[in-house]
């Protein structure tokens, strides 16, 4: 298997694209879809395998230049980082790449290059192509199409995964078509949407023949540095009064700011975590009843919640239940947070779910937000949750 | 065009009346729709807590019966922050120089607040 390096992709791949076989990035215009070959490419050749470039539209320093900013050092992993340059004979530039294409408008020429490269990899690599878009506008569409099949078969017998970028411009229907569904072993829609009146981009697997393609669609951002993180642009933190939800929201967040007077939050608490893979925004609410309707104000559109509660304090878990009512989370993934278990006379989470009577599907877990013990296994908790709603 | 497209050509527009440091739209929530941002800083909070400011704000003056308010105007010593909202799913904010006029930039804004509305 080779791993394209985006995250939940690989989970629903079962493991990633296993070898010789090839995969499509079909992206959507306007879609800020590159980055997806860029980030298997670095991911394939970071983890020590050979990973080939085939850059047809972009200068191959320039191509360093943008895996750079993204945080990924090309120079670091050798020469197993091999560019196929298929740019420089567009402009008539001199190129310092083991491998140029000496005419990058003749397909064969294309093909040859690309052929030297896949044999001369020492063990099961990835190829990605940069833009197969561009070798379709300078080639033909029938003739890449043609290309694309070699490609794989050749790809098969070295043991190596072909990663296609390929943006859904108005080529003929028959070619769009070919791409999305026939030529390639499998195809990743990457879109955006304007869903409701939140814009995103997300991603999805629209076919895989090696298994059975689950029917899940992901929101991604792109992150600089980082590269492709899956989104979650609202989960929300609730809870009575002193539960410990800002203390929570600042455990776990990489940079979050709080509205606090007096020593209590009066407005929201605002934080911004990215976390192996995954990246939201969070919202955590103020407990006393006289801000409830700030609270109401706020919770819309949430994908996910935590009710924070003290586990010392059973007095006001009636009203943590209430504030999920507030919010209108029922429905929502809920994860509770049985906060301050470093307190004598804290209740197990156990206890509470029956103080509470919650149903055994949403998950009461232990933490101390105050020295991050749980928060972030709370997070992955309620981003899996999440995760399974589509 | 798509509708991300539109807005982000709307605060585009506002920008051109220039003093204009900071633009956004989000929806009433607090969630980031488009932003313009000439200043260094995080769009998602700064809607976000403009967002709160302007429910904030809606809530304290229809609690005593004197309707909504038509924009939240924020003055600091290094510029102004204007909020208003623009329909009811969503909201448009604005940051300015502290030298920029009030004048121009209220009517500027209703009318980019009316288109927002017709867009989403």
């Amino acid at each position: 298997m080779i791993e394209t390096g985006i995250p939940k992709l690989d989970d629903y791949l079962l493991g990633g694209i296993p070898e010789g076989k090839s995969l499509v990035y079909y992206i959507y215009p306007g879609v800020e879809g590159n980055v997806f070959g860029m980030q298997t490419m670095y991911h394939t050749v970071s983890n020590g395998r050979y990973g080939v470039y085939v850059a047809s539209s972009t200068d191959p320093r320039m191509i360093r230049e943008q895996f750079d900013e993204f945080g990924w050092n090309t120079d670091e992993c050798g020469d197993r980082f091999i560019i196929v340059d298929a740019f420089s004979g567009l402009i008539g530039a001199d190129s310092r790449e083991r491998y140029v294409v000496s005419d990058p408008e003749d397909v064969n020429d294309l093909t040859q290059c690309i052929k030297q490269a896949m044999e001369d990899l020492d063990g099961p690599g990835v190829v990605v192509f940069e833009s197969l878009s561009t070798i379709m506008d300078l080639c033909g569409e029938s003739e890449t199409l043609d290309a694309i099949e070699e490609w794989n078969q050749y790809a098969m017998l070295y043991d190596h995964a072909m990663v296609y970028n390929f943006t859904a411009w108005p080529y003929s229907e028959d070619t769009l078509l070919h791409i999305k569904e026939d030529i390639c072993n499998s195809a990743i829609s990457v879109g955006g949407i304007s869903e409701r009146v939140i814009f995103g981009q997300y991603f999805g697997i629209l076919k895989a023949d090696w298994m059975d393609v689950p029917r899940k669609c992901v929101l991604f951002k792109i992150v600089r540095p980082g590269g492709i993180r899956v989104y979650i642009p609202k989960i929300l933190v609730t809870g009575p009064f002193n539960a410990g939800k800002s203390t929570f929201v600042h455990a776990l967040s990489n940079r979050a700011v709080s509205v606090d007077r007096l020593g209590t939050t009066i407005a929201l608490d605002h934080g911004h975590i990215d976390y192996r893979g995954f990246t939201a925004d969070i919202f955590g609410t103020p407990g006393q009843e006289r801000f409830d309707p700030i609270v109401k104000l706020l919770s819309g559109e949430a994908m996910g919640v935590f009710l924070v509660l003290d586990s010392t304090n059973a007095a006001d878990f009636v009203r943590g239940k209430r504030m999920l009512e507030i919010t209108m989370s029922f429905g929502l993934p809920i994860v509770i947070i049985a906060n301050k278990q470093d307190l004598q006379g804290a209740l197990t989470p156990e206890e509470i779910r029956k103080k509470l009577s919650m149903p055994t599907n949403v998950p009461i877990m232990p933490a101390i937000a105050t020295n991050r013990d749980g928060v972030f296994e709370a997070f992955e908790t309620l981003v899996d949750m999440v995760m399974e709603v589509d | 065009m798509s509708t991300s497209e539109m807005l982000g050509k709307v605060l585009s527009d506002l920008g051109k009346i220039g003093e204009i440091e900071a633009s956004a739209i989000a929806t009433r929530d607090g969630l980031l729709m488009n932003a313009d941002m000439h200043v260094k800083g995080d769009p998602e909070t700064f809607v976000a807590m403009s967002a709160t400011m302007l429910g904030a704000a809606e809530t304290a003056t229809s609690e005593l019966n004197k309707g909504i308010p038509n924009r939240v105007i924020v003055e600091t010593d290094d510029g102004k922050l204007v909020c208003m909202g623009a329909g009811p799913k969503a909201l448009v904010v604005v940051l300015t120089a502290p030298e920029a006029g009030l004048g121009l930039i209220l009517v500027e804004l209703t009318k980019a607040a009316e288109k927002i509305k017709k867009l989403i």
